[in-house]
């Protein structure tokens, strides 16, 4: 059985550090993988889902299919709902950073960025289960920096049995890819898996 | 820096990028040289060779065009060496002058041609343009990874290729190939042959008549015979009986399989060009119905279409008549439009539809980066000008222009087109025209359309807006910036000097982060006849981020005083996303701001000053 994660977000927010730190993890465990990473004009304050995908057996097309997403990361919470036509109440799961990024548009057109109890009802009729953490703030209390924000995801989306990935595969791929920020990393990914809603 | 596993062993499984495993192809074809401009979404292959080049011991540069990228390549392949050029669609026409007559005289080394298309302009824009069609116009073999391992495959393959029937080959991938992830087995890389020698060959490297007629003639002969050659690459699968049958390449062979429709026959092309008549022939003799699945263009289905009329006349042709030809396929896509064809039932979703249709999202688009030099450009200049200006565009992060609250960029055509199209304007109407133009277009396009300008010499204002890197594609450097790909340092040719070299003397250059200085220089040039060049200069800030994080540097935050309520409405037309408006009220997110301090150049005076951090920010 394959297993879909959709990570979803605004440009240079880390969603290509998140999908990194899943595709790679998947890899060291085995899986067989495909995916899209999406870059170019996008990056600029944009939206980029990405997709992951993996399982013991071949997997076929880089995009997950209308409604079978397994997982929704939303690093950003309109954009988390913005997506929900990848997910389906049987089979979806959220975990969704509640720091929201209003865009200039917004203000520029005149339109209204929802509150976050708005976010969430439209969120529910997608979601079998849905977790929304604060994780941007949290990390920027303890560990000094909002983009710890990632790694905290990652974490709590693992301690709640939503993506089936070892908390040591994250851990080795955190080493490997973040250098001097390694060590900061780690501890995001602890607090997400300490985090309790 | 680069994915490291792009170097990893022979035998190692690990998951790459669909462009990194060009790359990875390359290295493991021993190719020796690679020239590139930068066009997503084929930006990756160039960025991955610039970051390994000078450990693998191969030459890679970023060339100041396409054109000029393919010619080098050719250069070093006219001496054996193999090379390779990536592009995206758009690339491929700037190129494309050179790369015709190449197929006519071929080369010795592998000469391989990636060319990135962009069907739904996920990354780029301009046009969903095909370039399947190229491969025809041009006479040269195309091939079509469909996938991660594909990527790699052929590329070898189209090395091996080049240098057998000494002709360029195409490697064409889609957004959804090139920036797609999968894993693959690592083969072995080659040590690569940096150094040739040009044999001097009479009439072999011209293209003059009466010898094109008979080069013609064999490049014709050489297609023959890679169509018969190459059939391997096509394969059968599925139910090998069934009287149903679909085709399918590139990334929509992904899609189908992903269905995993039982009772199908499904055939999979690996060169769409040329396709082989024999294999497509065996594949629908004994069909009743055929589906051809490939995105944009009907090139596969024509071709289908002229074999059956021989073959089997009856045979039932579906594809564009049930497929867009405009934008990608998906999965679910295809599964609807098939289903009434090969009886297979559609997935209800009618009831997450409505949910979808409740849900009030706000607008998110590209938006300039806070700190963003070519914001403080447009506001400065349309201060200066007013808004009764024809606003000339190009390309480069500043087609953000486009949107709120600017707009200014009435159009963007191609790379340096805004000066061309500028001067076309200037000759036959009255009004006035201000053209847009980024530092790396400058050099890729912009210097023939600039003499053109002054040789005829209207009244315009070109505002060169230069940030010092190659931004949208991911920072790469250009002749302008003082060192090359690999991070040598080069001698930098100053903006200035050329366009001073070409008789124009209204020229101011500025800081792009001063208001006044801006505003002033611009209404200045603006009371001059002939053409004049403002430079607005100043760092991409996304670029000046990242070298201050390496020092372990942050830029000063700026902060709103709120006691002073003053009126803050001018800062809507400025649209910082670090600026955030609740109701009338105004405030600065310090995890957003990059500190150039043009917002409190444009506020009163006092109203907005650099924060004072905190005794704990201080120390932090």
């Amino acid at each position: 059985m394959t297993f879909n994660v959709l990570v979803t977000g605004v440009g240079g927010e880390g969603v290509l550090f998140t999908s990194v730190i899943i595709t790679r993890a998947a890899n060291i465990e085995g899986h067989e993988l495909r995916g899209t990473q999406l870059h170019g004009l996008a990056q600029r304050g944009g939206q980029i889902p990405t997709h992951i995908r993996f399982g013991k057996e071949d997997v076929f097309s880089p995009t997950i299919p209308r409604g079978e997403a397994d997982l929704i990361i939303g690093m950003e919470p309109v954009e988390a709902a913005r997506y929900c036509y990848f997910a389906d109440r049987e089979r979806t799961s959220f975990v969704v950073d509640t720091y929201p990024i209003i865009p200039v548009y917004t203000m520029l057109l005149g339109e209204k960025y929802p509150s976050m109890d708005e976010i969430k009802a439209m969120i529910r009729p997608f979601a079998k289960k849905a977790v929304f953490a604060d994780a941007s703030h949290i990390c920027k209390e303890k560990l000094g920096d909002p983009v710890y924000g990632n790694a905290m995801i990652v974490g709590i989306a693992i301690s709640c049995g939503m993506l089936p990935l070892k908390k040591s595969s994250v851990e080795e791929v955190l080493k490997q890819t973040s250098g001097k920020y390694a060590e900061s990393n780690l501890n995001a990914l602890r607090l997400g898996l300490e985090y309790r809603e | 820096m680069a994915n490291p596993d792009v170097l990893g062993k022979v035998g190692k499984r690990v998951a790459l990028l669909g462009n990194e495993a060009i790359v990875r192809g390359a290295l493991e074809a021993g190719m020796g040289f690679s020239a590139c401009y930068p066009g997503t979404p084929s930006s990756e292959v160039g960025l991955t060779f610039a970051d390994i080049a000078k450990q693998s011991g191969f030459y890679f540069e970023w060339s100041t065009n396409e054109k000029v990228a393919f010619e080098a390549c050719t250069g070093a392949a006219f001496c054996g060496v193999r090379a390779l050029t990536a592009l995206k669609h758009f690339g491929l026409n700037v190129a494309c002058d050179s790369i015709f007559p190449i197929a006519y005289v071929g080369v010795h080394g592998g000469l391989v041609i990636n060319v990135a298309d962009d069907p739904m302009g996920h990354s780029s824009g301009q046009s969903e343009e095909d370039s399947r069609r190229f491969a025809r116009i041009g006479n040269m073999p195309m091939l079509e990874p469909a996938n991660l391992q594909e990527c790699r495959d052929f590329t070898k393959l189209a090395f091996e290729m080049s240098e057998k029937y000494e002709i360029p080959v195409f490697l064409r991938t889609t957004t959804m190939v090139a920036h797609s992830v999968g894993t693959i087995r690592l083969g072995k890389i080659r040590k690569p042959k940096t150094k040739g020698r040009f044999v001097k060959d009479y009439m072999r490297y011209y293209c003059i008549t009466p010898v094109i007629q008979k080069m013609h003639e064999n490049v014709l002969k050489k297609l023959d015979m890679i169509e018969k050659d190459y059939e391997c690459l096509n394969r059968t699968e599925g139910d090998l009986g069934s009287r149903t049958g679909i085709l399918a390449l590139g990334v929509s062979y992904q899609y189908i399989k992903e269905l995993g429709l039982k009772g199908v026959k499904i055939g999979k092309l690996g060169l769409s060009y040329p396709i082989s008549r024999k294999f497509v022939s065996n594949f629908i003799k004994n069909l009743e119905t055929i589906i051809v699945l490939e995105e944009l263009e009907p090139i596969v289905e024509d071709f289908v279409r002229e074999i059956a009329k021989d073959v089997n006349p009856k045979l039932k042709i579906y594809g564009k008549n049930i497929l867009p030809r405009v934008g990608e396929f998906s999965t679910e896509m295809i599964r609807e439009r098939i289903a009434p064809v090969i009886g297979i039932k559609k997935k209800d979703f009618s009831r997450q539809e409505a949910e979808l249709k409740k849900m009030k999202l706000p607008t998110r688009k590209a938006v300039l980066c806070p700190g963003c030099p070519h914001r403080s450009t447009f506001y400065a200049v349309r201060e200066a000008l007013g808004e009764n200006v024809v606003w000339a565009g190009d390309i480069g992060c500043y087609i953000i222009g486009i949107f709120e609250p600017f707009k200014m960029q009435d159009f963007v055509i191609a790379m340096g087109a805004s000066l061309g199209i500028t001067h076309g304007i200037k000759k036959v109407s009255e009004q006035k025209v201000v053209a847009f133009m980024g530092d790396s277009t400058f050099f890729h396009a912009g210097m023939a359309g600039l003499v053109n300008l002054k040789y005829n010499d209207p009244k315009v204002l070109v505002v060169i807006m230069d940030n010092s890197i190659t931004a949208m594609t991911g920072h790469q450097p250009h002749p302008g910036t003082g060192y090359n790909a690999i991070g040598e340092k080069k001698e930098a040719i100053k903006i200035e000097d050329v366009v001073r070299s070409f008789g124009i003397t209204n020229i101011r250059i500025v800081n792009a982060f001063n208001q006044k200085e801006i505003q002033a220089a611009v209404k200045e040039l603006d009371a001059k006849p002939g053409v004049s060049v403002l430079i607005s200069r100043g760092m991409c800030r996304l670029l000046l981020n990242r070298i201050l994080k390496r020092k372990g540097q942050k830029f000063p935050v700026f902060e709103i005083m709120q006691s002073e309520r003053r009126d803050l409405s001018r800062l809507d037309r400025f649209a910082c996303p670090a600026i955030i408006k609740d109701g009338s009220k105004y405030r600065i997110d310090p995890e957003v701001c990059w500190g150039c301090s043009v917002c409190s150049q444009i506020a009163p005076a006092g109203a907005i000053k650099p924060k004072v951090p905190t005794k704990k920010e201080a120390e932090g």
